[in-house]
């Protein structure tokens, strides 16, 4: 059928199966998941796949990719750090608190750090807003919220995290 | 009748309505804008906000049903407050024009202003995208004036049926993407422009006319480019045609249009436009034609061209007969210079020898059709199929293409009352992606597919035996043939799987009515006539015709060549199918156009046999027998089957007249050039693939010494009359219109079909579809209700034959040609539209992925056909839209590109139409 689907067949027609025939629009998030599982983000031909695996437009496709903040458009390091920035969270100083992180780590908003590893995001909503400022962690397929943050506490998950990227590479 | 209150004041309103359209409807100004009378009810906008007594909060409008005794309040202080707290917010966004400009409506300034919102101070200071962001010519992207009310988007969907617009990211990133965010044209736009309609800002505007400026008078008109007959409004400024508005009264489309009818009119003022009569130098000198070197151009006047033209053609009759002269009307023309057209030749030089491109197109339906039903043309009209089909069968057409607003009009049913689409093509055509079934038939096998869905149907008496009973005749003969169709056979023969043809057979006998559309695809076949016969057998077995919702649908391919055929551009027949060979309807138009010589004889005998097709007087030009030829708005050098060979009869044939807007491919043949001129420029009418007649208005004033072409005719007509001394006598036998409308009146007195139609029911926005039989007469939208035409609508046995060139070890591909949506036929008009001529610059010729890797090619490379009869030259579209073994390319550019290089001019033993559509080539790598 095309890329997509014949790289992941089994994986695909699994996920299809979970939905009745005609519904088949609901498999879209799932193949989004799956197809940016490999590379961390969707290339744009996935979304082509995708809207032909699903029956639906390309253009739907990319309006739900948008939407989510789980869903990642472009290539970027092995974490995402996403801070809030919405409304609550900002009563809470995360605005500041996206300064102050992306400073320690040297970056701008939305950029990677040198060594491949962190990227900070400023993202909408993440349903947590009494614990901001908080931020979620997304990479090696996992997805972590670390709420009641301040730069410290923050920039120690960090440095745990380097580690154990370091001790990896060691073994 | 439900009662309301509306800011105090009662009101008895109809259920089942928005609070915001019942408001519209009694002139209650509600500010909205994400609605739109057309669209599905967005909720979005908040701006439509009303107070409604008992509910906490203020609610939207627009998606408010209203109920009994609802007590509402539409502008009070607090939803003034709100409003302008809603357009404030917008602003945060939003970095455009602080005022009106381009005369389109800009609805949310009109709002800003009304709740007195500070545009230039509350507005985003900088912008925050590219402005004129899109690549695509006739769409202007400014998403820095977007505010997210959805309406193109919901337009695109609902209207167009193509969703190419859609709603990306969220929170202040919140912007609307083409596609996966790419350019529109990648994301499959058509450039229809029905999105910048319905923008209530300036983030959508129309690219060819931004910054045009207001027009100073705008005429309704009928579209001069596809048969669908769509009405629309040219905007007039200096003298010039500076863009085209949808008119909402328009019949047909509503606002709708398509990319051609829309944007395609640069045309009109291109530079190349002929200006000035012109006629070869040796007409001037010796009039000795050197027929290897036919010599410069000269400009004339009026009065020198029409002259020689005169004196020419009276001596190749008199040298000869009248019947070594041949014409070509032009289904480009108006109703008036038609008919006109169909005067001149039998009335002034004596001849059946008229015809055009219907020969080329439609006239194995016409054929067939009269031979099934007593009638040749379609049967329902689009809104009647739109509104009551259960299902639609098409087949042989590439209707979102090639008649674009009906093909929106077909993904609308679909969309919105969940009609049944049946496809068969042997490409996979846009409109196949909407199909319940899609079956890939091919080339060539339409009477076998056809008559192995009957055969199945009968199989399980699906038919409807009453129906055939009671209104059809030949039905056991028929049946007999179907013996032989077994679904076996046919999925051999076609390639469609047993599976499929039951289910197809079993879909059209469980959604009734179906209606049936074709095209060329049925049609330009050595067996179009059988093709044609086959689908009316389905139609009638079905119990399909007659009905609301049913019926024959052939879609017309040019803006006027149902007018043309029935204005006597055939020849066979007389204006409304009078034949030819009745010797009441020659003793009729005889004393009709009666002139009388000085000798003092009449001298209209005109013969009861018919002339000659196109397809016979072209060739026929080679061996002398055809010596002069009158071609009106025609380009046989493009659009006829295996060109190389039209072009050595054009060259061989005595004396060429081509009235004409451009200098086409033709006019190097020919010996005298009289510019006519575009539909803008003058007066007339066209009748559309539903035969319904509708007017073409001028706008303009012609170009240089252009003429309308009915005034061309007239004058020429009169100089030869004068010439030969002949004196009018009978009724309808002169020639000096004053106008349109005159000749319309001629027409309605010899026509029956035409009786009731006149420019004043016309002017007073009355639609008809012929037959019209008196003044009072409402028209008939549809046909054979009751009855047929012919009385019993008559079943024919068909077989099925093979095309006359298949393909072979030397020549193993078949080729297929056809339209593409840009381009139209000869492409003398569209490619003379700069904007059209972007976006699909050259011939392109459609390969199979397959293919593509069993010749070694590659996306856009250049690659060649050959076959028996010539070459051409196209680039490589690599798709999977034509499966292995086929090649599809269009015929819109000339020369070494022309596609009817290749074609076969094999011809259908009745409707003499050529084989378009199969011959055998082979692909060859530069």
């Amino acid at each position: 059928m095309n890329k997509l689907y014949n790289k992941y067949e089994k994986e695909i027609l699994g996920i299809l199966a979970r939905y009745p025939a005609e519904g088949k629009r609901s498999a879209v998030m799932p193949l989004l998941f799956l197809a940016q599982r490999e590379t961390g983000y969707v290339p744009t031909e996935a979304l082509s796949n995708i809207a032909e695996i699903t029956g639906i437009s390309e253009t739907d496709v990319a309006s739900i990719m948008g939407f989510y903040t789980l869903f990642h458009a472009e290539p970027a390091g092995r974490y995402r750090i996403q801070i809030c920035t919405d409304l609550p969270c900002a009563l809470r100083g995360s605005e500041s608190y996206l300064e102050q992180i992306c400073e320690k780590l040297g970056v701008k908003e939305g950029e990677t750090t040198a060594d491949g590893l962190f990227t900070v995001e400023a993202v909408k909503c993440l349903a947590a807003c009494h614990r901001a400022p908080m931020f979620q962690l997304q990479g090696d397929g996992e997805i972590k919220y670390y709420e009641d943050q301040n730069v410290e506490i923050t920039m120690q998950i960090v440095e745990e995290i380097r580690h154990k990227v370091a001790a990896e590479q060691e073994a | 009748m439900i009662p309301i209150t509306i800011n105090g004041k009662q009101y008895d309103v109809p259920e089942g309505k928005t609070l915001l359209r019942v408001a519209q409807d009694l002139g209650i100004t509600i500010p909205s804008l994400c609605d739109h009378p057309d669209l599905t009810p967005h909720g979005g906008c908040r701006l439509c906000d009303v107070e409604v007594k008992g509910l906490r909060n203020p609610i939207a409008a627009c998606t408010l049903p209203v109920s009994a005794n609802m007590e509402i309040m539409t502008e009070t202080e607090d939803l003034q407050d709100a409003r302008k707290t809603i357009l404030e917010l917008m602003l945060v966004n939003y970095h455009g024009p602080l005022s009106i400009e381009n005369g389109k409506t800009n609805y949310f300034l009109k709002w800003c202003q009304q709740y007195n919102v500070d545009v230039q101070n509350k507005m985003r200071k900088e912008p925050k995208y590219k402005v004129d962001s899109d690549p695509n010519p006739f769409i202007r992207v400014d998403l820095n004036q977007c505010i997210l009310c959805t309406r193109c988007i919901r337009a695109c969907a609902e209207i167009q049926g193509r969703f190419v617009w859609g709603m990306a990211n969220r929170g202040i990133e919140n912007q609307i993407i083409a596609g996966s965010g790419v350019p529109l044209l990648q994301a499959r736009c058509e450039s229809c422009g029905a999105c910048v309609d319905y923008c209530p800002t300036g983030a959508l505007g129309h690219k060819p006319s931004f910054g045009a400026g207001s027009s100073e008078k705008k005429v309704q008109t009928t579209c001069s480019f596809c048969g669908v007959g769509c009405n629309f409004d040219l905007n007039v400024k200096n003298d010039q045609v500076i863009k085209i508005t949808p008119n909402p009264n328009a019949p047909v489309n509503g606002k709708h249009l398509c990319v051609k009818g829309r944007y395609g009119y640069k045309f009109i003022n291109h530079p190349d436009r002929l200006k000035q009569p012109m006629v070869r130098e040796y007409l001037l000198q010796d009039g000795q034609k050197n027929s290897q070197e036919i010599g410069p151009w000269v400009e004339v006047d009026w009065d020198t061209a029409l002259t020689i033209v005169a004196k020419k053609l009276i001596q190749i009759k008199h040298e000869s007969d009248p019947d070594s002269i041949g014409l070509l009307t032009s289904a480009k023309c108006t109703n008036e210079e038609n008919y006109l057209m169909n005067k001149l030749s039998r009335q002034v030089i004596g001849t059946h020898n008229i015809d055009h491109c219907a020969r080329l197109c439609h006239s194995s339906t016409v054929s067939g059709l009269a031979m099934s039903f007593g009638s040749g043309a379609m049967s329902n009209t689009v809104q009647d199929i739109v509104d009551h089909a259960e299902s639609i069968f098409i087949i042989g057409s590439n209707t979102t293409e090639q008649h674009p607003v009906i093909g929106s009009k077909i993904r609308q049913a679909i969309i919105r009352r969940k009609v049944k689409l049946i496809v068969a093509d042997p490409r996979k055509i846009d409109i196949a992606e909407f199909s319940s079934i899609y079956l890939r038939h091919k080339a060539g096998t339409d009477v076998a597919l056809i008559n192995g869905l009957m055969h199945i149907i009968l199989e399980n008496n699906w038919q409807d035996q009453q129906y055939i009973d009671e209104r059809c005749e030949n039905f056991e003969e028929f049946k007999a043939t179907l013996a032989g169709y077994s679904p076996e056979i046919v999925s051999s023969i076609t390639g469609i799987s047993v599976n499929d043809l039951i289910k197809t057979a079993e879909m059209m006998a469980a959604h009734k009515p179906m209606a049936v559309f074709w095209a060329m695809g049925i049609t330009q076949h050595s067996t179009g006539v059988l093709n044609v016969l086959t689908l009316a057998n389905l139609q009638m077995l079905l119990g399909n015709m007659g009905v609301p919702g049913g019926g024959v649908n052939p879609l017309r391919g040019q803006n006027n060549v149902q007018g043309a055929c029935d204005m006597g551009g055939l020849p066979n027949v007389f204006p409304g199918y009078q034949t030819v060979t009745s010797q009441d309807f020659i003793d009729k138009f005889n004393l009709a156009w009666q002139t009388k010589s000085s000798s003092g004889k009449h001298d209209n005998e005109l013969s009861i046999k018919p002339g000659l097709t196109s397809t016979e007087m072209i060739p026929m030009a080679l061996d002398g027998k055809i010596r002069a030829l009158y071609i009106m708005g025609e380009n046989p050098l493009v659009t006829d089957p295996d060109v190389n060979h039209t072009r050595k009869c054009l060259q061989a044939c005595d004396f060429i007249v081509l009235q004409e807007i451009f200098p086409s491919d033709t006019s190097a043949f020919a010996d005298v050039l009289l510019p006519g001129v575009s539909f803008a420029e003058k007066d007339g009418t066209f009748t559309n693939t539903e035969r319904r007649v509708q007017l073409v208005r001028q706008a303009i004033t012609p170009k240089g010494s252009a003429k309308p072409d009915w005034e061309i005719l007239s004058n020429l007509a009169n100089k030869i009359l004068n010439e030969e001394q002949r004196e009018i006598t009978g009724e309808f036998a002169g020639w000096d219109y004053k106008n349109a409308s005159e000749i319309m009146e001629e027409i309605g007195a010899l026509t029956p079909s035409y009786a009731g139609i006149n420019y004043d029911r016309l002017n007073h926005g009355e639609s008809l579809h012929w037959p019209v039989k008196d003044s009072q007469h409402p028209g008939t939208p549809i046909l054979h209700i009751g009855s047929f035409t012919r009385g019993k609508g008559k079943f024919h046995p068909t077989e099925h034959i093979d095309p006359k060139e298949m393909p072979d070890e030397e020549f193993p591909l078949l080729l297929t040609t056809g339209r593409v949506l840009y381009h139209w036929h000869a492409g003398e008009m569209t490619r003379r539209s700069s904007d059209l001529l972007e976006v699909y610059p050259g011939a392109y010729i459609e390969v199979h992925p397959e293919d593509a890797i069993k010749y070694g090619i590659r996306q856009n490379q250049q690659i060649t056909l050959n076959s028996r009869r010539g070459t051409t030259r196209g680039k490589a579209l690599i798709t999977d839209r034509v499966s292995p073994g086929l090649v599809f390319a269009n015929f819109h550019f000339p020369g070494e590109q022309n596609t009817n290089n290749l074609t076969i001019a094999a011809l259908d033993p009745v409707a003499k139409i050529p084989e378009y559509k199969v011959c055998a080539v082979k692909l060859v790598i530069e």
